[in-house]
């Protein structure tokens, strides 16, 4: 492992020329180029706003544009990550076939283009912070800190789903479901509150609210970016540490699925 | 199974050892890509054996600084798959191999290139897919560029590229990436002749520098001119290794021997191509192309002896018939065509069956394709008894005793004379012609 990682280490130029090889080639041939990274996000929060705050009567939550926003960046960045960085190995199975780099290269490349685009985004919504004049957390220092935690939660699976979807064609179908259950199950367009806090399941009585933040990091994560950008609350430490243990042993994990099946990428992809 | 590999090279120790190396491929190459055919498989027995193939088996063989290995044999041999082994793109089943140096390979030119980038960004990026780093290809991307030929197109996205200019850009990339082990996979199949001819002449001068190589061409020739060594590979297993003149003969003798088999079977066969018409008063019935020991082949090597036997028939008496040959080059070129008339051979005349045979003591032929004429015709040729042109076809393969290129040898002697004084003789302008008046 420590072999693979300086490997990497030595692509590292490798790793950066992907990413920006991606982000020209995603705007090269569009009239607005990166301006889309900005145009996206706004467009969505226009489209959840009105569906959940003019066309749905009994919406409670106020700044609902900001609220949404807080969730649905981190959310876009996670699937994105996800949709392309599941291909990525696949997608390049010539290049994979005739050169050999450290495999990783590939995921890891197209999980930072997707953090660039994020990182852009934010440009927006600190734009809709300020017309909101929603408060700043003090610990808003922070919030670099919960992106990066994100990105190791996200680079662990992308490099497990990637492996995955080498061996079975079927990881893309099933993780198309799994992404948009998961959609519905993160309050990204809803606040947590508004979910009961019980549910009796079996004659069990769960708790619906900690069972969704022990299950879902991305509900966890949201949860902070919201306590930091929406709430202004300095948001409670243990939880944090929680989520970014989990991240990291995610990203353990992720890493030793992938360099434990990489080797055979050459024949199977 | 044990993999070594190194980012540098250590004094005195290989650039590549392989000890015994295995790769093993299942034939069923689609098994378990989906969820269902895995579910399949588990209640089915263990896979049989027989799903699997060794493209190579036990291969042992180093690669020392300075080395140039050229790698022949015929498709499927396993050569491929011996150079994804080096590189790391795939793992070996069984053995163990150590690598040690930075090796660039020149498998596939241009892999790796995103259509949208201009030619400029690509190179960048294909740098570092070979493990450049950004400071490493800032000095070399002036080089890349021109030794690429591409002008103005370099900042054009690669997209818009020709084919050539798309190889050039990938190999020029590749070349100057200078690795201390360059593997090179029958590139040089690729680009114009005068590319063609840049691409031997580098690999030349990496070789010069001191580089290691290792190519894998199905060119003999070019095989014959870079390399030291060689090895033949057949069936995933090595099947002579030593100086690339020896290895290069055993594989063409194997190759020749094979090729006379299974042209026996079909005991010569006018070949179709050719035309064939004439009177028919005299028909000729067979054409055997005979060895010295008066066997019949379809396979020679230089410098043996070949007989051609025209076996004819004719129905009625025919008076002084001469008979003819003509040898062709795949190429189209009429080498020689011998006739009884200018053979000073006088046949009063003909009737029945017979033959007559013409013997080439050593064949002054070098490798190649080549196809006879064969023709019967009346003594002042007014009248063709029966043409067949380019009906039957044979092969030379260069003997041991080769004495230079081309289609044939002129049989000439060099001598070599330090203390004589050369008089310069200086080249006529003009060419006197006596014109018959």
């Amino acid at each position: 492992m420590v072999r693979r990682l300086r490997d990497l280490a030595r692509y590292r130029g490798l790793v950066r020329n992907l990413v920006v090889s991606e982000l020209k080639t995603r705007y090269k041939s569009s009239a607005l180029g990166f301006v889309w990274s900005l145009l996206n996000p706004l467009g969505m929060m226009m489209v959840f706003t009105l569906v959940f705050g003019v066309l749905w009567p009994n919406n409670q939550i106020e700044k609902y544009p900001l609220f949404l926003l807080c969730g649905l960046l981190p959310w876009n960045f996670f699937s994105a990550s996800v949709n392309s960085g599941m291909n990525s190995v696949v997608s390049n199975g010539n290049l994979i076939k005739k050169v050999y780099f450290p495999r990783e290269a590939l995921p890891i490349a197209a999980v930072l283009s997707q953090l660039v685009n994020f990182l852009l985004a934010f440009i927006v919504l600190f734009a809709v912070l300020l017309i909101f004049r929603s408060h700043l957390s003090p610990w808003l220092w922070l919030l670099p800190v919960i992106i990066v935690v994100q990105t190791c939660f996200t680079l662990g699976m992308v490099l497990m789903l990637s492996t995955l979807h080498v061996f079975y064609r079927d990881t893309a179908m099933i993780m198309e479901i799994v992404m948009l259950a998961w959609f519905f199950l993160t309050p990204i367009f809803y606040s947590i509150s508004q979910l009961p806090p019980y549910y009796e399941l079996w004659g069990m009585n769960l708790n619906v609210h900690r069972i969704l933040y022990i299950l879902n990091p991305m509900a966890s994560l949201i949860n902070m970016y919201r306590d930091m950008l929406y709430y202004g609350y300095r948001t409670d430490l243990d939880f944090f540490l929680r989520t970014a243990i989990t991240a990291l042993a995610v990203l353990a994990a992720g890493y030793w699925f992938f360099i434990r099946y990489s080797s055979r990428f050459g024949e199977e992809v | 199974m044990s993999v070594e590999r190194h980012y540098t090279t250590q004094p005195g120790a290989p650039l590549v050892e392989l000890h015994n190396v295995s790769r093993r491929f299942l034939r069923q190459r689609d098994r378990r890509r989906s969820f269902q055919e895995t579910f399949i498989q588990f209640f089915r027995r263990r896979r049989s054996p027989a799903d699997e193939f060794w493209p190579l088996q036990d291969i042992s063989f180093s690669l020392l600084p300075g080395d140039c290995l050229g790698v022949i044999g015929p498709n499927g041999s396993g050569k491929s798959t011996l150079l994804k082994l080096i590189t790391g793109i795939l793992e070996p089943t069984g053995g163990s191999m150590a690598v040690r140096g930075r090796l660039s390979s020149l498998l596939e030119l241009g892999a790796g290139f995103q259509p949208d980038l201009t030619g400029r960004e690509n190179i960048y990026l294909n740098g570092s897919i070979y493990g450049l780093s950004r400071r490493q290809i800032d000095t070399r991307i002036d080089a890349i560029i021109d030794y690429a030929e591409l002008g103005d197109f370099i900042d054009t996205p690669v997209k818009h590229f020709s084919s050539g200019m798309y190889v050039r850009l990938g190999f020029a990339v590749a070349i100057h990436t200078e690795p201390d082990l360059l593997l090179v996979d029958e590139v040089l199949a690729v680009g114009d002749m005068a590319f063609q001819r840049k691409c031997l002449k580098s690999i030349h001068d990496f070789r010069y520098q001191g580089g290691t190589l290792l190519l894998v061409s199905h060119s003999l020739d070019a095989i014959q001119s870079v390399c030291n060594r060689a090895i033949w590979m057949d069936e995933g297993m090595i099947q002579a290794e030593g100086a690339t003149t020896d290895v290069i003969l055993q594989y063409q003798r194997h190759v020749a021997v094979l090729e006379d088999g299974k042209r026996a079977a079909v005991s010569l066969p006018p070949s179709g191509v050719g035309q064939r018409w004439g009177s028919g008063n005299v028909q000729i019935t067979q054409v055997d192309l005979l060895g010295a020991a008066g066997v019949p082949q379809s396979v020679y090597f230089t410098g043996q002896e070949m007989s051609i036997r025209l076996r004819y028939q004719s129905e009625a008496y025919v008076e002084a018939p001469t008979f003819g040959l003509a040898i062709y080059h795949d190429s189209g070129v009429n080498l020689f065509g011998p006739n009884t008339d200018l053979g000073k051979l006088s046949i009063a005349g003909i009737e029945g069956q017979g033959a007559v045979v013409y013997t080439i003591p050593q064949l002054p032929l070098l490798d190649g394709n080549y196809t006879i004429s064969v023709a019967v015709v009346n003594h002042n040729d007014t009248e063709t008894y029966d043409f067949q042109d380019r009906a039957y076809s044979f092969q030379v393969y260069p003997s041991s005793r080769r004495d230079g290129y081309g289609i044939v040898t002129l049989q000439g002697k060099w001598s070599f004379h330090p203390q004589e004084s050369v008089t310069v003789i200086s080249p006529q302008p003009q060419v006197q012609v006596s014109r018959p008046t």
